[in-house]
């Protein structure tokens, strides 16, 4: 099995976070599987879906994937850190920035602007995700009861959990005894 | 002082219920940041996640600046660890296990029922989201349009976000 010291992690995972312009799996694929080829697809899906399936930043989850694949703790540990770093000092730039000029009503305006679209960004992407589930119909019904739960009633994202959970696994049960 | 604790364990705690990643997060994130603790207003909080959304990297980036903001360089590195670690923690003792089980009904409904509940909780998410920060008719006609390009064509999302952001500057969101 290939093997990568932490330093070589550290670095592909730093120029992931930096290339990331909206959204950074794309390129996390790109890396890892054309560029650096690290792994092959079928193990970059496999290691992408247990990240989807867990809770928490999506992105941090591979990294803690991939890098403990190859260099166990440290590993895990040189991934995120890469990962998070350059991005990190950027946003906190810009926030100095947003500091001294968010009076100006030409910044004001473009914000505005970027989080109208960033909002879209995220339902339209929740709305792709949403096509998988047409497969098995019933499935729609834990996808309405928990956007109606978050989105209309505004529950604690913890109740929110609790509530569908129930109804999502013996669905996702059903589901998966079908086929 | 009291400030960072709060910080750091309230956003633990998110982690590990943030089915969807960040994007699910984003409304515990306003309640607790904006209404409980009152560490920014409405408005910063839809400045930041702009700034988040505009810059390169993971879209935690907004936890990230919400750190800053509450206690500058100290806050950021506060909140991003925040996020994190909880999930970090689970996926490292899970992946194994995940992998490792061998009845595949098992394996597929743990899959089905985690994605089920993302992609509510992202829905949700974006409804509640889009009513905190969008404040004209014009700014959820561009969320519609975001939405509409998302789903049918293969843009790349940094072109919406730079038409946006002229849009704005023009005056007309």
């Amino acid at each position: 099995m290939k093997t990568l010291t932490p330093k070589q992690l550290f670095i592909g995972f730093s120029k992931i976070g930096i290339s990331g312009f909206g959204g950074v799996l794309p390129w996390a694929r790109r890396t890892i599987v054309e560029q650096e080829k690290w792994l092959s697809a079928e193990e970059f899906n496999a290691m992408l879906g247990v990240s989807q399936i867990v809770p928490g930043p999506n992105i941090v989850n591979l990294a803690v994937c991939v890098g403990s694949r190859f260099a166990g703790v440290a590993g895990a540990f040189s991934s995120v850190l890469g990962l998070m770093l350059c991005p990190s000092a950027i946003v906190i730039l810009l926030g100095m920035l947003y500091e001294h000029y968010s009076y100006l009503p030409a910044v004001q305006g473009m914000l505005r602007g970027i989080s109208a679209v960033g909002v879209g960004l995220i339902a339209g992407t929740g709305l792709k995700m949403m096509r998988n589930e047409f497969s098995f119909p019933p499935m729609l019904l834990v996808v309405a009861i928990t956007v109606v739960a978050a989105g209309y009633f505004q529950l604690n994202l913890g109740w929110v959990v609790l509530i569908a959970s129930p109804l999502a696994i013996f669905l996702a049960w059903k589901k998966a005894s079908q086929a | 002082m009291s400030a960072l604790i709060s910080l750091f364990l309230k956003l633990s705690a998110f982690s590990a219920l943030a089915f969807g990643g960040i994007n699910a997060l984003l409304p515990a994130l306003y309640e607790l940041s904006v209404n409980q603790e009152h560490w920014l207003n409405t408005q910063t909080f839809a400045d930041f996640f702009a700034i988040a959304q505009a810059a390169p990297g993971p879209n935690l980036m907004t936890v990230t600046l919400i750190g800053w903001h509450v206690s500058g360089v100290i806050g950021a590195i506060v909140a991003s660890i925040a996020i994190c670690w909880p999930s970090s923690i689970m996926i490292y003792f899970l992946q194994g296990y995940i992998n490792n089980l061998r009845n595949p009904i098992t394996k597929k409904t743990v899959q089905f029922a985690a994605s089920a509940l993302a992609v509510g909780l992202v829905l949700g998410s974006a409804w509640d989201i889009s009513q905190r920060i969008n404040h004209s008719a014009a700014a959820f006609a561009l969320t519609a349009a975001s939405i509409a390009v998302v789903v049918f064509t293969r843009w790349h999302p940094l072109y919406l976000i730079a038409i946006g952001g002229a849009l704005g500057v023009l005056g007309f969101i």
